[in-house]
């Protein structure tokens, strides 16, 4: 059943109408005779038959408009395989210079929807500014640019803005603050919830542990560079991660530091734990919150990393569980992160010491009798003297920094 | 070895071409008796005979049309557009019908048909003489567009033109005939088509350019080494085929672009170089691409031209910028 | 040469067929033009001397060789093989820009000379093409350099709607010569032995060194400018229907037949071997192949860097998919 659709016969023609049927239903025809009289816009044309044969449906009666490409008639030649109406002819045989070999529908219409990108929840106002070499540079590390502050021009990241991100420095001044820090309105309101919180610890510790702090300066670029070296592993190690892991080491060699003194009205003991479990401060839009890394010993320095970031972004996401947030025996915190260099941190209560990190940026130091720039990480050490004295306190300080001036040591033996 | 001014080293190709291929013929205005009215065809009706020098009517239509029957011919054409702005009164042969020969004939044909022409500013000519109209060009596929911006690519690449089997439009610098001069080899010279060159090494930015713009791009990038910025100047020397290597290379060592051109700004090659540097070598730029440009105006008259063709201390201004960006 | 009118005529109205059948494109009839362009190919060595054709002409090249038929129908087919006519035939394809061939012709005409070839080249073009520009310049460097080029316009009396006394003011296009320096003659285009005559002296001149000739073959155009033109909106009836009288086939018919070197069983052989010629042609011409990436071919001898990559990316989201 050969199925001669309408064609365009004059270079652009969208549809024309049946004039006079010059076949009937029944009448056999021969090749190239005239079937049919159509008027279009440009003129009116006769349209011969392409094959011989019996003509077996007219496409329209007199006077009706059809489109290009509907069925004007149907002749059964005997040979044609009929084919589904729907599949068009786009054999090469399709008019040369005629645009309707294209259906109309797809010219100038828009190009289907590229699926967008998946951004970060950044809204398009808030998309962090980065020239295209320091958007690759972070994603190559596995930075995300929102949450580098930028100190370019316009709070623009500029490349060494993700390069201290990476390593755990901070840049220049410029920081994009959370808009509503320290921001109350006037008034008096509750002291309740983590305000009250947070405030009922601060004052327990202040009155009830007497604070000893050991302040050092040491040259991180050895810790840097193990750091550096550790993204080319896929498993990227911090200056945080290196410190909770020496750490956790020197609380298993020194457990007195691990432990605590309970002092209420009727019982006075020094407890220590079986366990050592490290809390690592993280500051939430809701306040400081300390989750713990229960067994840090236990723990290579890769889990260590791990279970830091985990539990830092499980911090700011609001999904701590209590269960999370007890039984430190450690606290680490680490106030580099906020821009600051010196602080004599408060020991949370239940607990006999807290290690302090600040932000690591170049110093003159003395290396080999020669003054050099190098980055310099200050460290504050807070002990409960009622539990820790002098020696214990320095002899601990010495074997973590010993642990970050060869970091390998902390690879080695990591199991037990 | 000689140091040569542009015009020479092409007259010296044109005579050494005429002189290996007999079915290379030059045609166009004024060439034949009088050489040309720069004397760049100097010599040549002399010494290779009115058959293969021709002075021809003034119609740029027919210099084109016919150059089509001469190459079905098996000849090898050279024509001469006096200036590039009088080849609009030939497009229709140029882009029409030279450019698609291959194409259309399915190379039954050869294409290889020369079309020099003088462009560019600086020497206060009257309407249409100096206009910069490579991008219309480039946008014409088949045809390949070459421009030197120096003496001995001037020489080099006039012989690959003439030798190559597309049909080449080669754009000589009003400017540069006798201000650019330079060592010349001696003898049968060939620079490649389709290969940029680094015209002045350099670190911080590259300053991207073509024709006689090359040398104020090196002008201002040795003024600028004085103030301790490392600038690379790319002479790009083909437009089509465009050396997409050499861009993406440059680049990447550099971070930092500015592209310049005498033609204006909208729809100049600038944008197609900036678009190449997208797809190349995106992420290893610094900061945006900064095009210096004539403005978008038709070409002024002589009072204003100082104002409008790029000159080197708008190139160092962008140069500057873009280090700061 | 009525065999080759005949069977012009014959395969022209095939090709309409198939036009309005959808399956080729846009295309300029040939009837009534047949004396003219039969009668000077005839005059023509097809070995040594070159046809630039504008568009209607090819089904009156059959001396050229049966593939001008093969690349015509390809052409009309929209396939990019039509436009290669293959060595060594002296004939070029359609030419759409009109009268941009007439320069080219020159060109050619030329080049012969300067490579010492004999032949001449013989340029076909319409009284509308006559006005362009290309025609002016392309006649005044003819005359200069006394290339051996005819120039043949063929004045149907029409360029698409616009009639020829539109066209010109001139007392006619052969007097356009005098600005050229060469001769200008007229002919009765529906006379083929006319213009087998004309072309031949212009052809005898050129290749004497006489340079070049206008010929102004006069005609009636039968059937409309092309496909998509509709003459019944713009062509007096009575000119048509006078015209029509004057048939140029008929005409010729009717001479031969009448001096016994025609008959009725003669024709209809002549009519039944075109069809078969061309439906064979048409055949092949369907079966072409076709690459998947031919857009790209024959642009540059060599593709571009980028071409090339614009290849790949074509061949690996599957190419053309004819």
């Amino acid at each position: 059943m050969f199925q001669f659709l309408l064609p365009d016969i004059g270079e652009g023609l969208e549809e024309a109408e049946i004039v006079e049927w010059l076949v009937e239903v029944g009448d056999v025809v021969v090749r190239d005779q005239p079937l049919v009289e159509v008027l279009t816009d440009k003129a009116s044309s006769e349209l011969p038959s392409p094959v011989a044969g019996r003509v077996a449906v007219l496409g329209g009666v007199e006077g009706q408009r059809i489109l290009v490409g509907q069925l004007l008639i149907e002749i059964d030649d005997g040979v044609t395989v009929k084919q589904d109406f729907e599949e068009r002819e786009t054999s090469a045989q399709a008019p040369a210079e005629t645009p309707a070999a294209t259906p109309p529908s797809t010219l100038g219409s828009p190009p289907p929807f590229a699926a967008a990108a998946p951004s970060s929840s950044v809204s398009p106002g808030t998309r962090p500014k980065a020239a295209p070499a320091t958007r690759k540079f972070a994603r190559d590390l596995g930075v995300d640019l929102t949450q580098v502050p930028g100190s370019g021009p316009g709070g623009r990241i500029l490349l060494e803005d993700v390069q201290s991100f990476s390593t755990g420095k901070q840049g220049g001044a410029a920081r994009s603050l959370d808009p509503g820090l320290g921001v109350m309105p006037a008034g008096r309101h509750p002291l309740r919830g983590v305000r009250g919180a947070i405030a009922r610890n601060m004052a327990q510790s202040w009155s009830e542990i007497p604070h000893i702090h050991s302040l050092d300066e040491i040259d991180a670029s050895v810790l840097l560079g193990f750091c550096q070296e550790s993204k080319a592993s896929g498993m990227p190690l911090t200056p945080l991660g290196l410190t909770v892991a020496a750490l956790a080491r020197a609380l298993r060699r020194f457990p007195m530091v691990n432990g605590h003194i309970n002092s209420g009205e009727d019982t006075q003991e020094v407890v220590i734990p079986e366990h050592v479990n490290i809390g690592v401060a993280v500051a939430t839009e809701t306040g400081l919150v300390v989750p713990v890394i229960k067994n840090a010993d236990h723990l290579n320095v890769a889990e260590i990393c791990q279970a830091i970031a985990d539990l830092a972004q499980r911090g700011r996401s609001g999904s701590l569980l209590v269960a999370d947030l007890s039984g430190g025996t450690f606290t680490v915190t680490n106030y580099g992160s906020l821009g600051g260099r010196w602080a004599l941190p408060i020991i949370p209560p239940g607990q006999s010491a807290i290690w302090g990190m600040g932000r690591i940026a170049d110093r003159p130091l003395v290396v080999d009798g020669q003054v050099v720039a190098r980055p310099a990480l200050p460290i504050v050490m807070g002990a409960d003297h009622r539990l820790v004295d002098g020696d214990l306190l320095e002899a601990f300080r010495h074997e973590v920094l010993g642990y970050l001036a060869d970091p390998q040591k902390l690879l080695a033996g990591d199991i037990f | 070895m000689a140091e040569l001014n542009m015009l020479q080293a092409i007259n010296e190709s044109l005579h050494f071409e005429m002189a290996r291929d007999e079915r290379v013929v030059v045609l166009g205005e004024d060439v034949g008796h009088v050489g040309g009215v720069f004397r760049a065809t100097e010599g040549l009706y002399e010494k290779f005979g009115e058959q293969r020098v021709t002075d021809m009517p003034l119609a740029e239509g027919v210099i084109a049309g016919s150059a089509v029957g001469l190459a079905m011919a098996g000849l090898v054409p050279v024509i001469e557009m006096q200036f590039l702005g009088f080849s609009l009164q030939a497009m229709h042969q140029i882009g029409g019908q030279i450019a698609r020969l291959r194409n259309r004939y399915q190379g039954r044909f050869s294409s290889s048909i020369t079309i020099r022409s003088p462009f560019g500013g600086g020497v206060r000519t009257p309407e249409l003489h100096s206009d910069s109209l490579e991008a219309l060009f480039a946008n014409i596929p088949g045809l390949k567009v070459v421009l030197p911006a120096t003496a001995a690519d001037a020489k080099g690449l006039l012989a690959s033109a003439i030798r190559d089997p597309d049909p080449v439009l080669f754009l000589e610098p009003l400017r540069g005939y006798r201000g650019i001069k330079d060592e010349v080899p001696d003898g049968e010279y060939l620079v490649p088509l389709g290969k940029a060159r680094v015209a002045r090494e350099g670190t911080d930015v590259v300053i991207i350019a073509w024709s006689h713009q090359v040398s104020l791009a090196c002008r201002s990038a040795d003024r600028l080494a004085e103030e301790g910025a490392s600038v690379q100047v790319l002479d790009l020397r083909s437009l089509v085929p465009l050396d997409l290597e050499a861009i993406g290379d440059a680049v990447r060592a550099c971070g930092r672009v500015v592209v310049t051109q005498e033609a204006p700004t909208t729809a100049g090659f600038a944008a197609e170089v900036i678009a190449t540097i997208n797809e190349e070598c995106f992420y290893s730029l610094e900061a945006p691409v900064e095009r210096v440009t004539g403005y978008d105006v038709p070409y002024p008259v002589g009072l204003l031209e100082d104002i409008y063709v790029p000159d080197e201390a708008r190139i160092t201004a962008a140069v500057r910028k873009v280090l700061a960006a | 040469m009525l065999t080759d009118m005949v069977a012009a005529r014959t395969q022209a109205g095939r090709l309409w067929n198939l036009q309005r059948q959808g399956r080729v494109g846009t295309l300029a009839p040939i009837d009534g033009h047949e004396a003219t362009f039969v009668g000077a190919v005839h005059a023509l060595d097809p070995e040594v001397d070159w046809f630039v054709p504008q568009y209607r002409e090819a089904l009156a090249l059959m001396r050229y060789g049966p593939e001008v038929l093969d690349r015509y129908l390809l052409y009309n087919l929209g396939h990019p093989a039509g436009g290669f006519i293959p060595e060594p035939i002296r004939a070029l394809p359609c030419q759409i820009s009109l009268a941009t061939q007439i320069p080219h012709a020159v060109g050619l005409a030329w080049g012969m000379t300067l490579r010492d070839d004999p032949g001449v080249a013989l340029v076909s073009f319409g009284d509308g093409s006559s006005s362009e520009g290309d025609f002016y310049e392309a006649g005044n460097l003819a005359g200069v350099l006394k290339t051996p080029v005819i120039f043949l316009c063929v004045n149907n009396q029409w360029a698409i709607s616009t009639p020829s006394r539109k066209q010109t003011a001139a007392d006619s296009y052969a007097a356009k010569a005098a600005a050229f320096g060469f001769p200008g003659v007229t002919v009765d285009g529906t006379d083929p032995e006319a213009v087998h005559l004309a072309v031949s002296e212009a052809r005898d001149r050129a290749r004497n060194g006489g340079g070049p000739t206008l010929i102004e073959a006069s005609l009636y155009r039968l059937g409309p400018h092309t496909t998509a033109d509709d003459p019944t909106l713009y062509v007096p009836p009575e000119d048509l229907v006078a015209a029509q009288d004057n048939d140029p086939v008929t005409k010729y018919r009717e001479l031969l037949s009448s001096e016994g070197l025609w008959d009725d069983a003669h024709h209809a052989e002549v009519t039944q071997s075109a069809l078969d010629l061309f439906d064979a042609s048409f055949e092949r011409a369907c079966q072409w192949p076709l690459s998947p990436d031919a857009v790209l071919d024959h642009c540059y001898a060599e593709d571009t860097p980028r071409m090339a990559r614009q290849r790949a990316a074509l061949l690996a989201s599957g190419g053309h998919r004819g």
